[in-house]
């Protein structure tokens, strides 16, 4: 067989490449959180943060995530509440400006859903946390995802502020990403 | 032994319902003027709870005090007491009971107005009675600061007017008030029976 016959048959063995698509953020992107305090309820929101992702559904060993998160600017509309939150007793946004979230390990739960295991850097603290998310594709595709974060694992309001029936462990966090591809 | 008022005599439900607020009244000064100050820590939202726990205690116990007054009726006036007394010493219950309501929903709606949460003891969640804003929470604060130096005025005046009744007037103001021998009224003429 020439050269040229044997490319040809290499070509149509191997698998068609399929090369996952590298995403940036677009407008109409939130990222909030929710705990509770006292028995109510409070929300709260990271403006400023920003995502990159590879992605493709069928090729989720190349994907990966990674998402920066300002914390000085965390809010959740209660000054009170933000001043506390930001201060050396939770985030301390003085010593740890950002957290990150990345992931690399991603898994197919079936339709249109996917889990991340992915590992979440805050307050001086690298844990594995994962975000369940759903994937909608099209021109600019949508990430929607949950996940929880365990505020006590990452020394978020420790001492006195440990106590979980003023503030409860878990913290919910959800995110609505738009994408673009990355030009 | 009832436990309505007769036209003598305060009943223990008045009875108990009175010193208790004042007892109460008392707690909420201190808290109320030293929680103020303390560091943000868990400590500090503790005491405000108590605060306001107490608070909102204070005002179901003056609801219970007027209908209770209400269903059992007041002591008459005292022989001998000048009408104009009477009337001022009406006048000074009816400001203390309109501060005993005024205090707590000040309280309250200062509370709300910062968007903090009511849990009344650690058990139950009250609802906001007021938007959360600043502003408001500026009066709400200075009205709830002006009324409580207002109770706190008229209460000594109510205090030291019983006071004054009961041992240079010596007649059964305060005694009325507390269980029965608890207060001996000093008597002048020998022919008072309770001596």
């Amino acid at each position: 067989m020439s050269r040229s016959a044997l490319f040809a048959v290499a070509l149509l063995v191997a698998p068609a490449p399929v090369y996952a698509v590298d995403y940036t953020q677009a407008s109409g992107s939130s990222l909030a959180f929710a705990g509770s305090y006292q028995g109510e309820t409070f929300t709260g929101r990271f403006p400023g943060f920003v995502t990159h992702l590879v992605f493709d559904p069928a090729q989720l060993g190349a994907s990966k995530l990674d998402v920066t998160i300002p914390l000085a600017s965390a809010t959740t509309a209660n000054a009170d509440y933000d001043e506390q939150m930001r201060g050396d007793a939770f985030f301390d946004a003085a010593r740890f400006a950002q957290a990150r979230y990345t992931a690399t390990q991603f898994r197919a739960l079936g339709g249109n859903r996917y889990a991340a295991d992915g590992t979440l850097s805050l307050h001086g603290v690298t844990k594995p946390v994962t975000l369940t998310f759903t994937w909608t594709s099209g021109a600019q595709p949508v990430l929607e995802g949950k996940a929880t974060v365990n505020r006590l694992d990452f020394g978020i309001g420790g001492g006195d502020w440990a106590d979980t029936s003023l503030i409860p462990n878990a913290i919910a966090v959800s995110a609505k990403v738009v994408f673009q591809p990355a030009k | 032994m009832t436990l309505r008022n007769s036209n003598e005599r305060w009943g223990p439900v008045s009875q108990a319902l009175h010193w208790l607020i004042v007892i109460l009244v008392l707690v909420m000064a201190y808290l109320g003027l030293t929680m103020v100050d303390l560091p943000t820590t868990p400590h500090k939202i503790f005491v405000y709870m108590l605060h306001k726990s107490v608070g909102i205690t204070i005002l179901v116990l003056v609801v219970l005090r007027l209908a209770w007054r209400l269903y059992a009726g007041t002591p008459g006036t005292l022989p001998g007491i000048p009408t104009w007394q009477s009337r001022i010493a009406s006048l000074m219950h009816a400001a203390l009971y309109v501060l005993l309501f005024a205090l707590p929903i000040s309280g309250w709606v200062v509370n709300s107005s910062t968007g903090f949460p009511l849990r009344w003891f650690n058990m139950l969640n009250l609802p906001a009675i007021a938007a959360k804003s600043e502003s408001l929470h500026g009066i709400a604060t200075k009205v709830h600061e002006t009324l409580f130096w207002t109770l706190i005025v008229l209460a000594l005046g109510h205090a030291a007017a019983a006071i004054y009744h009961h041992l240079f007037q010596r007649d059964e103001t305060l005694a009325r008030m507390l269980p029965r021998n608890w207060l001996r009224v000093p008597s002048t003429s020998g022919n008072h029976p309770h001596v």
